[in-house]
């Protein structure tokens, strides 16, 4: 293994993380002299958007001169997590903008809320800049420990409770198992940085010993719990389902986008140079998490937990353009933001739909939505169609990139489960636009305003059009510059 | 730009009439002034340049129309109907015209980008686009048995579509083509190994035969005629909507030479098989728009028995049947909305002896009827004699059995007008109002100027022909002008043609340099 003569720590490459970090200690503090929650909101909101500002500085500065690494090839600022920045960023204003007057509505307003929403955010960023296993690692318990609160922050309701219990016992024996993936690792190639992971295992002589494969495959295991890949994701139906829906729309974005941030960059460096079935083991997972999320989600009557296994679901699609390595790192970054715009979006209807304490997400809720709020059904017909894969709307595009990649990378009959299960897909999204627009109500239903969810729905909205119509512009800035930079 | 703003202007309108809410007049003139404008720009799209750039630059998707050669008439003739049909659809939609007005629209739109596109993936955007518009008409608007309609017109559509999809993504990939674009892709794939492109094709195929619609692939059709508004306006777009054909022949079949060599008889005989069901389901029916759905299913199999027989007259006898029957098909689906305003109901039982009190309704429904059963001189006709005489040239029986619809037609033609308009009448009712002389004037005009003057039309569908016909076929400057006078020698336009000399083998040799023809 090889140091650089100095670790040299560039404090500039993480400046967003370090944004959203400041951001979220000094609201903790500020929130203590608050009545409520809403004041915090604007400056959790104002340190993402001057993380996003410095994000796209380094953006401009990496196109400019290269990407950029701190402390010696552990932490990457290069195309890949800088994108991915964005996205997470992204799903960070949605989630808040969601929760702005949720809060109240719901009774769960407590100042340390967004200061939370923060930390975890950071979490994820730095679980996107990860080069190094350890780097890796320190990410995810950053994100995963607010989220675990967050998950049973309606306190006194069962279902929120074990969610939160729920999810914090098997994050922490998914951690547990990375955390026994990464000392093998290291103890077959003596690094923990992946581009030292990969010098080893590809000079001349060195062959691969059960060590590093049994690593490989505990640290793959370890990211797909936190990924909801089947069969690591039966917490999910059950944390997002009973997590407040703020919760469950931030949970399912941004714990996402790091999850992959971190798998695909894994795939894409050091996977190729250990054993193949490794990738074959994923790719069979991958093939069953498409069947699974999607028969799933087939069968539920409530539209939260439908959208859980849609998540579910997701990570099957995402995880075929993980496969492709490093030709489906462009693919993952287009699609985890389409994912994002077009999942918040969806939760944020339900939130306006659905009671203060969460229940009544049932399908009767929407009969007749598209008569009662014209408006409302009409963004939340975009967002199905959209996640349904139905063009010209940015969720078609995104499977276009991820079928394309699976397909270019011989992943032929995957790529066929792949476009058979959005069949399936199609049916429980539709029956959301069925029930909005062919049904008459059946009961008078709660109307909620929150003009706060409003700008995140048509954001989102706008978003998932735009991206749709024109998808080469967010295709351009992933696939600018260099690739990946652990791969040097 | 002018091919952009014929997709552009309709969906934009359509923003604009959703935003305007349900205020009738405003669904009226906008809808109006939206079809009106993308009709005068459709007249100019021969002639007028394509775009081509880049869409997702990474792997090779663009965003090419072309305004040149078959696609360009059909978008002409369809923005020609919708302009009835938005007309009928303001005026006759009770609760909340302006959002079918502007489903209307968006639907226009997408199809327009259905027949311009010259990028694959293009093409299939706007294919599974406009299924959207289609599906909320059928399910906000319909009738009573309506969700049961959605259900099957969604499996079918989007189970074909996605079987589609994934023939449209590997066929970059397998042929190593330099992008989606019709060119590349025409550069490689024929090229492709023949196993391979008959998987390919039967994806596509799947797709394009559940939009044709082929027998078996069509019962969607005929409930979702049935159980759309009753004012035909949803019917038309569904018409308009019958894109399979051109999906076979604009796509499908140029692209792989191989596999049209060796499924084109099976698809030929479902065609044939299509017509005549088609025909005789039809005469049997006793609900008017089942009646319709029926006969147009039969005409959809003339359309096929002209695309798959392979022959370079054929297949210019098929597309421009698909553009007649947009007006023939669309006219009698808007004349029995029409009559269901009279009567409400589309049971013929409840008809009889309406020209008494509606004669000059009688008399233009008589001439769309006759359009619309292939009376010679009008818009139909060519289309059909040419798509039969075609089949003829490689596969007479096929064509001869075909042919037997078009006795059927005939049967179920004469039947409606005397079970509508003929006998006793039970009721009196009332003529034709100015709306509806207005909504049939440019149908009659169309069907009118496409009956008499086919030629400029079929010479610039022959561009595209060519890509699939015999080699050898070619056809001289005069050719289409020689297929225009067909009807009048028959006999002798096989000369003309030259191509049937060429063995009863399939026609298109696969080597053949399909790429020199364009």
């Amino acid at each position: 293994m090889s140091f650089p003569p100095a670790i040299a720590i560039h404090w500039g490459n993480f400046g967003p993380e370090l944004a959203v970090l400041i951001t979220a200690a000094v609201t903790t503090l500020f929130a203590l002299f608050q009545k409520n929650s809403r004041s915090t909101a604007w400056l959790a909101m104002l340190g993402a958007f001057v993380a996003a500002a410095l994000n796209a500085a380094l953006f401009v500065r990496e196109r400019a001169s290269g990407a950029g690494s701190s402390f010696g090839l552990r932490f990457l600022a290069d195309t890949p997590s800088l994108t991915l920045n964005f996205v997470i960023l992204l799903g960070t204003v949605l989630a808040i903008l969601l929760s702005y007057d949720y809060l109240q509505r719901s009774d769960l307003d407590h100042p340390e809320y967004y200061p939370l929403i923060l930390f975890s955010a950071t979490g994820a960023m730095v679980m996107a800049a990860s080069g190094d296993l350890i780097t890796l690692l320190l990410g995810l318990e950053i994100m995963s420990l607010p989220v675990y609160v967050l998950s049973a922050w309606r306190q006194g309701a069962r279902e929120s409770e074990e969610a939160g219990m729920k999810y914090f016992l098997l994050g922490a024996f998914g951690s547990a198992i990375l955390i026994y993936g990464a000392a093998l690792t290291y103890g077959a190639t003596g690094s923990f940085v992946y581009a030292d992971i990969i010098s080893a295992v590809t000079a001349p002589g060195f062959a691969a010993p059960l060590l590093l494969t049994l690593g490989g495959a505990l640290v793959l295991v370890g990211l797909a719990f936190k990924a909801a890949i089947a069969p690591f994701h039966q917490w999910a139906p059950d944390v997002y389902t009973g997590a407040p829906t703020s919760v469950t729309a931030f949970m399912s974005v941004v714990v996402k986008t790091a999850a992959f941030a971190a798998l695909v960059r894994i795939a894409a460096t050091i996977y190729p140079g250990m054993e193949p079935w490794l990738m074959t083991t994923l790719a069979v997972l991958v093939g069953l998490t498409l069947v699974v999320g999607n028969l799933a989600a087939l069968l539920q009557t409530g539209v939260k937990r439908m959208l859980a296994y849609s998540a579910v679901a997701h990570a099957g699609y995402l995880g075929l353009a993980v496969l492709a390595g490093p030709h489906g790192v462009r693919a993952v970054a287009w699609y985890l933001a389409a994912y994002t715009l077009m999942n918040v979006g969806a939760f944020a209807v339900l939130m306006l739909i659905s009671d203060a304490n969460d229940h009544g997400d049932e399908l009767e809720r929407f009969a007749g939505l598209g008569r009662r709020r014209p408006a409302l059904a009409f963004a939340m017909t975009l967002f199905m169609l959209s996640l349904g894969g139905i063009p010209p709307l940015a969720g078609f595009m995104g499977k276009i990139l991820v079928f394309q990649a699976a397909i270019a990378s011989g992943y032929t009959v995957l790529a066929v489960i792949g476009i058979l299960t959005s069949v399936v897909a199609l049916v429980y999204y539709f029956r959301v636009i069925t029930y909005m627009y062919f049904r008459e109500p059946e009961y008078e239903t709660p109307a909620y305003r929150s003009s706060a969810a409003q700008v995140a729905i048509w954001a989102a909205a706008l978003g998932t059009v735009l991206m749709g119509l024109l998808p080469g512009w967010w295709y351009g800035l992933v696939s600018s510059g260099q690739e990946l930079l652990a791969r040097l | 730009m002018i091919a952009l703003a014929v997709i552009v202007v309709p969906i934009l309108f359509a923003v604009v009439t959703g935003l305007a809410g349900s205020r009738r007049r405003a669904a009226l003139g906008f809808g109006l002034f939206s079809t009106l404008a993308t009709f005068v720009l459709a007249l100019f799209l021969p002639g007028s340049s394509g775009i081509s750039t880049p869409w997702i630059p990474g792997i090779g998707v663009t965003f090419t129309l072309s305004p040149t050669g078959a696609g360009s008439v059909l978008t002409i003739v369809a923005a020609l109907t919708m302009i009835p049909t938005v007309l009928m659809a303001a005026r006759r939609v009770e609760r909340d015209p302006g959002a079918f007005v502007a489903l209307l629209l968006l639907m226009q739109g997408a199809l327009a980008g259905i027949f311009l596109a010259r990028d694959l993936v293009l093409f299939y955007v706007s294919w599974e686009a406009a299924l959207i518009p289609s599906m909320l008409m059928l399910g906000t608007f319909g009738r009573d048995k309506r969700r049961a309609a959605v259900l099957k017109y969604l499996v079918y559509a989007i189970g074909g579509s996605f079987l589609m999809l994934i023939s449209i993504l590997a066929i970059k990939p397998l042929s190593g083509a330099a992008s989606y674009r019709f060119t590349d892709l025409m550069a490689a794939t024929p090229h492709l190994a023949g196993a391979t492109q008959v998987w390919l094709f039967i994806g596509l195929a799947i797709g394009m035969a559940v939009k044709l619609p082929l027998w078996p692939l069509h019962s969607w059709l005929i409930d979702f005629n049935e159980q759309n508004h009753p004012s035909g306006a949803a019917d038309v777009a569904g018409t308009l909507y019958k894109v399979g054909g051109f999906g076979f022949f604009a796509w499908a079949m140029p692209l792989l030479p191989v596999a049209v060599n060796r499924v084109g008889p099976v698809l030929l005989g479902l065609a044939v098989a299509t017509a005549l069901y088609g025909a005789i389901a039809a005469a049997a029916q006793t609900d008017m728009k089942r009646l319709l759905a029926y006969a147009s299913l039969s005409h959809m199999g003339i359309v096929g028995v002209g695309i798959f027989g392979l022959h370079l007259a054929g297949l210019n006898g098929a597309i421009f049947l698909l553009a007649a029957q947009m007006l023939s098909t669309g006219g009698m689906f808007l004349v029995s909305g029409m009559l269901y305003e009279r009567k409400g109901s589309f049971d013929l039982d409840r008809y009889g002896g309406l020209a008494k009190s509606a004669p000059a309704l009688a008399a233009l429904s008589l001439f769309v009827l006759f359009t619309f059963i292939g009376v010679p001189g009008l818009a139909n006709f060519p289309g059909e004699f040419l798509s039969l005489l075609g089949a003829y040239q490689h596969h007479p029986w096929a064509a001869a059995f075909a042919t037997l619809s078009v006795i059927g037609a005939g049967v179920y033609g004469v039947n409606l007008y005397q079970r509508l308009y003929q006998g006793e009448e039970r009721e009196a009712s009332f003529d034709v109002g100015a709306l509806e002389v207005f909504a049939l004037i440019p149908l009659i005009a169309g069907i009118l100027w496409l009956g008499i003057f086919p030629s400029p039309q079929l010479s610039r569908i022959q561009t595209q022909s060519q890509l699939i016909a015999t080699p050898t076929a070619s056809a001289t400057a005069e050719a289409p002008a020689a297929l225009a006078a067909a009807p009048a020698r028959a006999g002798g336009a096989t000369d003309l043609l030259g191509s049937t000399g060429v063995p009863g083998e399939g026609p298109v040799a696969p080597d053949a340099p399909l790429g020199g023809s364009r």
